[in-house]
């Protein structure tokens, strides 16, 4: 009987499911939280049907069914766990185990191998073959800028192979050969240097395709995964930071259908070393009366610093980066509401690089994740008029950029990740350098944050790390810096600055940390508020 | 006498201290005549009544190759699964792009001695070792790195019996 919402009904494993009709077996498992083992098969890729891994029992069908190829039909049954399926796909595992070398110690993608987790749920505990058969070799292939070919490995899923043919749409990979000798080859004249190139290695189900970057460098069941937002450009990409005892050493994607998909570009996932930085901003710094910068608990930099705005009256400048988090960017333009202020950031940019596949989804030709963010809460791009205003401004106030060239007249006060770079002699007059304070604060993978993306997006990030010395969030130190003014306490958590946020700032009214939850939401869609 | 005080009168059978003593002297000179079991430990050792079990586990001792290299992969398997979290590793890369322990040191303070390191080993590498003399001058010397884990020249662990691996 067909379902009046155009919904398909059928069981699985005894499990009554309902998905809409073209959905394919496999997925609606994944409805009723079955995973059918699976190779070949990616939501984020063409069909292919060829590892013949996802083997499951359906009645009436004459044979076991491949489920990643069999769209769902009304009043079907589907057994994923009979005696039949689990033979069928133990066979199948049996056949890819023949020429895979057992590697998994020097393997990099043992603890987070599918083939390693499928053997190990329903292969065979024992193989048939004898010692003395020698397994396929051909040599390592070197296929790209951070792209590793182990042939050995490869089970022929053909994942890269679909990836670059119909989401890079630059089909530089092909299966070569036939039958048992079947291996993934690379156009002999090409690279496989595409802008999104990586994400085969993500792809991969088994450790046949390897990053280069990441060769070696840890273990899959040593790493801390946090989710956050890649910060490489305005495209706002979704990805899981893998940190290594505090330090970052992998960027993965984080699927999310909106944004990303299931892909990240190369720039992105090599944009993390930067986090790892050693030469950090550690000590609060206030500038003596002798012109040497003074290290400091702090309470008494925070002094400092309400009693040069306490003093100060009219312009105000605040050089900002758009790599700050909104909730800082926000806090930011509290501290100076009372003042004639204007703000800017600097944006750095770069090549546009499209993913031919995706629809809206590219590295985005300007560099910096939070620049709508930053848009959204009235600072501009003008930053060369913003420098030369911070000539004649009472308090120029710099937000982790440490290559501002200012030359205040006034009061400069300088928040940063790292310390000043602007090159010149340390306490030369007029620069970032002399700054009266240098406030050190956390990078995205040491603090809690939201991003605003291109498409107004508004995207958590979570804390990966902790921040090194005595650094605190941006929205902690400009948070307790309001409370030391009187404007209210302290805000506990950037949570609560969130909150404030979306109470006082039209754009992000009724959104929460609650309800962005870690897919994000976009501004004015749900809200009835125009973006 | 303030206080009165009864004296026994015993027989000099039961008084005298003499036939004890004898018995106990005759005892002691009959151990004269026993064969001696003490072993002159250090000077004297491996008695052949007096053998460790082939399933001691004692200090470690890393196996090698035919070239004298650590058969150590650097997996990252025995630090995972230490208990006492006592072996630090960091993995490296040689010429030929084979992974190799690049630092691989164990806290032998540390350590509890259990033989995890050596059930998990995939290589057969990281061995405990069938051996019990670990004395050292400084604490430091407790930490043995991979060069020392390799010279280790005495016997290995065998955890169970070849003929029967799961203990039946």
């Amino acid at each position: 009987m067909p379902d009046p919402n155009g919904l398909v009904n059928l069981t699985i494993d005894g499990a009554p499911v309902s998905v809409p009709k073209g959905t394919l077996v496999i997925e609606a498992a994944k409805q009723a939280g079955i995973l059918v083992p699976h190779y070949c098969y990616h939501p984020g890729l063409p069909v292919a049907g060829v590892c013949r891994m996802c083997l499951v029992e359906i009645e009436k069908a004459p044979k076991l069914q491949i489920a990643c190829a069999t769209p769902v039909t009304d009043g079907m049954v589907v057994h994923t766990q009979s005696r039949q399926a689990r033979d069928g796909r133990m066979g199948v595992l049996e056949l890819l185990l023949i020429n895979h070398p057992l590697d998994c110690p020097i393997c990099d993608q043992a603890g987070e191998c599918e083939l390693q987790d499928f053997t190990f749920q329903e292969g065979r505990p024992a193989t048939r073959y004898s010692p003395a058969y020698a397994k396929r070799f051909n040599p390592v292939e070197d296929f790209g800028p951070d792209v590793l070919f182990v042939p050995n490995r490869c089970i022929l899923c053909t994942r890269c192979v679909r990836f670059m043919e119909d989401v890079a749409q630059e089909p530089v990979l092909n299966v070569s050969e036939r039958g048992d000798r079947a291996y993934i080859g690379i156009h002999p004249d090409a690279r496989l240097d595409h802008p999104w190139a990586g994400n085969v290695v993500d792809l991969c189900p088994v450790g046949s395709l390897l990053s280069k970057d990441f060769l070696h460098k840890a273990r899959a069941w040593e790493l801390d995964k946090t989710a956050s937002i890649c910060t490489g450009c305005s495209q706002g990409c979704n990805i899981t930071l893998d940190t290594r005892d505090d330090v970052v050493v992998r960027i993965r994607p984080r699927p999310n259908l909106a944004v990303n998909r299931y892909f990240i570009c190369d720039h992105g996932r090599m944009n993390y070393r930067w986090m790892n930085r050693g030469d950090r901003s550690e000590a609060p710094l206030v500038r003596q009366p002798d012109g040497t910068a003074r290290a400091v608990d702090w309470d008494e930099a925070l002094e400092r610093a309400a009693a040069i705005l306490r003093g100060a009256g009219g312009a105000a400048v605040a050089l900002i980066s758009p790599r700050v988090s909104t909730e800082a960017l926000f806090l930011a333009r509290e501290l100076l509401a009372s003042f004639e202020w204007t703000g800017a950031y600097q944006l750095v940019m770069g090549e546009e690089a499209p993913l031919a596949g995706v629809p809206d989804l590219a590295l985005r030709a300007e560099r910096a994740p939070n620049a709508r963010g930053a848009d959204l809460l009235g600072y501009g791009p003008d930053y060369a008029a913003a420098l030369r205003a911070a000539e004649q401004a009472a308090v120029v106030l710099v937000l982790d950029d440490p290559q501002a060239a200012v030359r205040p007249a006034g009061a400069l006060i300088y928040l940063g990740t790292v310390p000043p770079e602007d090159g010149s002699d340390p306490g030369a007059d007029g620069t970032l350098r002399s700054a009266e304070l240098v406030l050190p604060i956390a990078n995205v993978a040491e603090e809690e944050g939201t991003f605003v993306n291109r498409d107004g997006r508004v995207q958590r990030y979570v804390q990966a790390k902790p921040a090194p010395g005595m650094a605190q969030p941006a929205w902690w130190v400009l948070g307790a810096l309001g409370a030391r003014l009187g404007r209210g306490t302290a805000p506990a958590s950037a949570a609560e600055v969130f909150d404030r946020l979306a109470a006082s700032v039209p754009a992000f009214a009724g959104l929460s940390y609650a309800n962005l939850g870690l897919g994000g939401r976009v501004i004015g869609a749900d809200a009835g508020v125009p973006a | 006498m303030a206080i009165g005080v009864k004296v026994l009168k015993r027989p000099v059978a039961q008084t005298s201290y003499l036939r004890a003593t004898l018995k106990g002297m005759a005892l002691t000179l009959s151990h004269l005549l026993r064969p001696k079991v003490t072993m002159q430990y250090p000077e004297e050792k491996s008695s052949t009544d007096w053998t460790i079990s082939p399933r001691w586990r004692g200090t470690h001792r890393m196996l090698t190759d035919e070239q004298g290299r650590a058969k150590c992969v650097a997996c990252g398997l025995c630090p995972q699964i230490c208990p006492a979290n006592c072996i630090k590793l960091v993995p490296g890369e040689d010429e030929e792009g084979n992974r190799y322990p690049l630092i691989y040191e164990i806290d032998e303070f540390r350590c509890i001695f259990c033989g995890y390191c050596q059930e998990v080993c995939p290589e057969e590498a990281i061995h405990v070792g069938v051996h019990y003399e670990n004395s050292e001058c400084s604490r430091d010397r407790f930490v043995y790195d991979l060069e020392r884990l390799c010279a280790q020249t005495h016997p290995v662990s065998t955890l169970w019996d070849p003929s029967d691996p799961s203990g039946e």
